[in-house]
């Protein structure tokens, strides 16, 4: 891991731009140890972890990758991995969703995130879409600490939806898995 | 990982769709409390149930709050009584159901079940006791439930029991004239008698289950009917052709994840309460709340008037494929699992009723495919006892020939002549009383008596 680098690309979406960063890796002679990418609104992003045999300066690589086939038209930002130790995944069992919808209106994305930093729960994954009636749907994953007072934490949070006009609800994640997939919990 | 519209679709069925648990039930084994002292019985009764039940309130509110979702009734249901009243009288078995009452008070659970007997092909001496105090217990207590199973595959069909029962029936209703007869509503009469139902007001712990078990019950006509629906909007829309199958398919989907939610807060419940889990009972149960129908799901297959010809084909399709998907979801299927057409407590089918499109006759023939029987039937006050039995002897027929569990909850309303409306409030519902046909036309039949022999089904060994 002592070569190791994070880079964020994002661009128009189109065919070829994984096939061009990940050429460009190989070329290097690097490792790909993880990636995601998403599509939103028609712009793509993409986040990936790689090794190099050799350690190259972050300018050179920009560089290396701006002027690699097929990648002329996209953005990096490229970073040096922290040399932190490869912990096996654990699963926590104080995942909650919380979702909310409502009319569209400034702020929300920042109401409720304000809300969970200032609780300190940290937010796993978020989606945020306005649908055909104009209303705002946001979905968030949120780890909550195992002593939190999970009713108070609704009650919170409904009291600031209805602030805001909105319904908002924060339910455990294995409702979701159970509802919706094989196995029933997490 | 989820996926938003996973999230989305479990939203829609959880806040939009009446998606609850309909039942968490305690059952408890509570033979250890007989004594010959009926004071002292009740004192280890009290006990018994207090130490194991307390909690049970609680616990499912902290469950359902975490996974947002509301736990309807919590209940306990008990080994049956008639095995403690067995050398006691009347008095024990209303000092008896006393306690029970005041006991579902302190734990805060709306019933208590298990006021039982099991009379298939004898009636014992504590039975008896049931039997004789049920008018006076059923009419002064509140949340006492009672089941009387009068038939098996095994026995046959007690007569003598239905006999009885069809001049006790009538007693209760009459000694409850004050509610309209409401407590009859509390007893149901059984054939094949399931040992681990957490439904009201047939709930009692059976002889081979452990000594406490959490037994859930789901519910969900208004997920699976505004899955129908989007599926038949959808189809419309594209210009597909949709076949019965495809929505059977649907509704399967529908139960599997109806079942899951049962599933996954019964086991959390169980935990907590460290308790074992029992099973998931599959019933779609409706309640009078608009959106929450069997005879809704029903005009959403095509049947327009609930009690036309293709009733009894929609509701065994409906019944199968509820069981078909549930069964996967959910580790131990059990109860009664099946759809309930409780005439009162579900709006479109008490509808069907005013309207006469449904009578007495079609009710019973969907019986034969369905869950669980003549339900929440309101008839005229003045129905002769031995109608009644014969009504019920009718229906505990089809569950001993057909090996299922069939069971009637019948109402005679005091003072009530076919037609009149009769409105129980909140979950129990309304109904006009239904017409009895051939009234006293069975009077020699059921004079008879005895018991009509368990049938060929019974010797497979």
């Amino acid at each position: 891991m002592g070569n190791g680098y994070v880079i964020n690309v994002m661009s128009d979406d189109r065919p070829g731009i994984v096939a061009g960063v990940s050429a460009a890796i190989s070329d290097m002679g690097g490792n790909i140890e993880s990636c995601s990418q998403t599509v939103l609104d028609g712009y793509f992003t993409l986040i990936l972890t790689f090794t190099l045999p050799v350690q190259w300066e972050i300018p050179e690589l920009m560089k290396n990758f701006a002027a690699a086939e097929g990648l002329h038209d996209c953005q990096f930002m490229i970073r040096t991995m922290k040399d932190l130790p490869r912990l096996p995944e654990k699963k926590n069992p104080n995942v909650f969703v919380i979702t909310a919808f409502g009319p569209d209106r400034k702020s929300i994305v920042a109401a409720f995130s304000q809300y969970l930093a200032g609780k300190e729960i940290n937010i796993l994954d978020l989606y945020g879409n306005i649908t055909a009636d104009n209303s705002f749907v946001l979905i968030s994953q949120v780890e909550v600490n195992p002593k939190s007072d999970v009713k108070n934490l609704q009650l919170d949070l409904e009291e600031l939806g209805e602030e805001l006009g909105f319904t908002v609800r924060l339910q455990h994640n294995n409702i979701f898995i159970a509802t919706n997939q094989l196995r029933l919990d997490n | 990982m989820l996926h938003t519209d996973e999230v989305l679709s479990t939203i829609r069925m959880l806040h939009s769709e009446h998606l609850d648990v309909r039942a968490v039930t305690l059952a408890l084994n509570i033979n250890d409390c007989a004594t010959p002292n009926a004071d002292q019985m009740c004192k280890k009764v009290q006990h018994k149930i207090m130490t194991r039940a307390s909690r049970l309130v609680e616990v499912c509110d902290e469950v359902g709050d975490k996974y947002g979702i509301p736990v309807t009734n919590k209940r306990i249901a008990i080994s049956p009584a008639s095995t403690l009243l067995a050398g006691h009288g009347q008095a024990a078995a209303l000092k008896l159901a006393q306690t029970l009452d005041l006991v579902a008070d302190l734990c805060r659970v709306d019933f208590v079940g298990g006021f039982s007997a099991l009379v298939q092909k004898g009636i014992s001496a504590g039975s008896q006791a049931v039997l004789d105090s049920l008018p006076e217990v059923l009419s002064s207590t509140k949340r006492v439930c009672s089941s009387i199973n009068a038939a098996s595959r095994k026995a046959g069909i007690n007569m003598d029991a239905l006999h009885q029962l069809g001049h006790i029936i009538p007693a209760i209703a009459k000694a409850d004239e004050q509610n309209k007869g409401f407590a009859a509503a509390k007893l149901v009469v059984f054939a094949n008698i399931p040992e681990d139902n957490p439904f009201m007001a047939g709930a009692y712990m059976g002889a081979g289950e452990p000594e406490a078990a959490i037994n859930i019950g789901v519910s969900g006509p208004g997920v699976v009917d505004s899955a129908l629906r989007r599926r038949i909007a959808g189809a419309r829309d594209s210009n597909k052709k949709l076949t019965l199958a495809e929505l059977a398919e649907e509704i399967k989907l529908s139960s599997f994840r109806v079942t899951r939610v049962g599933e996954l807060i019964g086991r959390e419940v169980a935990e907590k309460l460290e308790t074992s889990f029992g099973i998931v009972d599959l019933s779609l149960a409706p309640t009078p709340t608009v959106g929450d129908s069997i005879g809704e799901i029903l005009k959403t297959l095509g049947i327009a008037h609930v009690g036309a010809p293709g009733s009894t084909a929609a509701i065994a399709m409906l019944n199968d494929a509820v069981k078909k998907g549930g069964l996967f979801a959910s580790s131990s299927v059990g109860g009664l699992s099946g759809a309930f057409i409780p005439v009162s407590e579900d709006a479109t089918l008490a509808d069907a009723v005013n309207r006469g499109h449904l009578v007495l006759e079609k009710l019973e023939a969907m019986t034969s495919v369905c869950s669980v029987g003549l339900d929440m039937i309101l008839i005229p006050g003045d129905t002769p006892p031995a109608t009644i039995a014969a009504i019920m002897a009718d229906e505990m027929a089809i569950g001993v020939i057909n090996n299922k569990t069939t069971a009637t909850r019948l109402v005679p309303i005091p003072g009530g002549k076919a037609g009149d409306k009769i409105d129980f409030g909140g979950l129990f519902g309304a109904s006009p009383i239904l017409e009895i046909r051939n009234c006293g036309a069975s009077n020699d039949f059921v004079h008879f008596g005895g018991r009509i022999p368990a049938p060929l089904q019974s010797l497979g060994n």
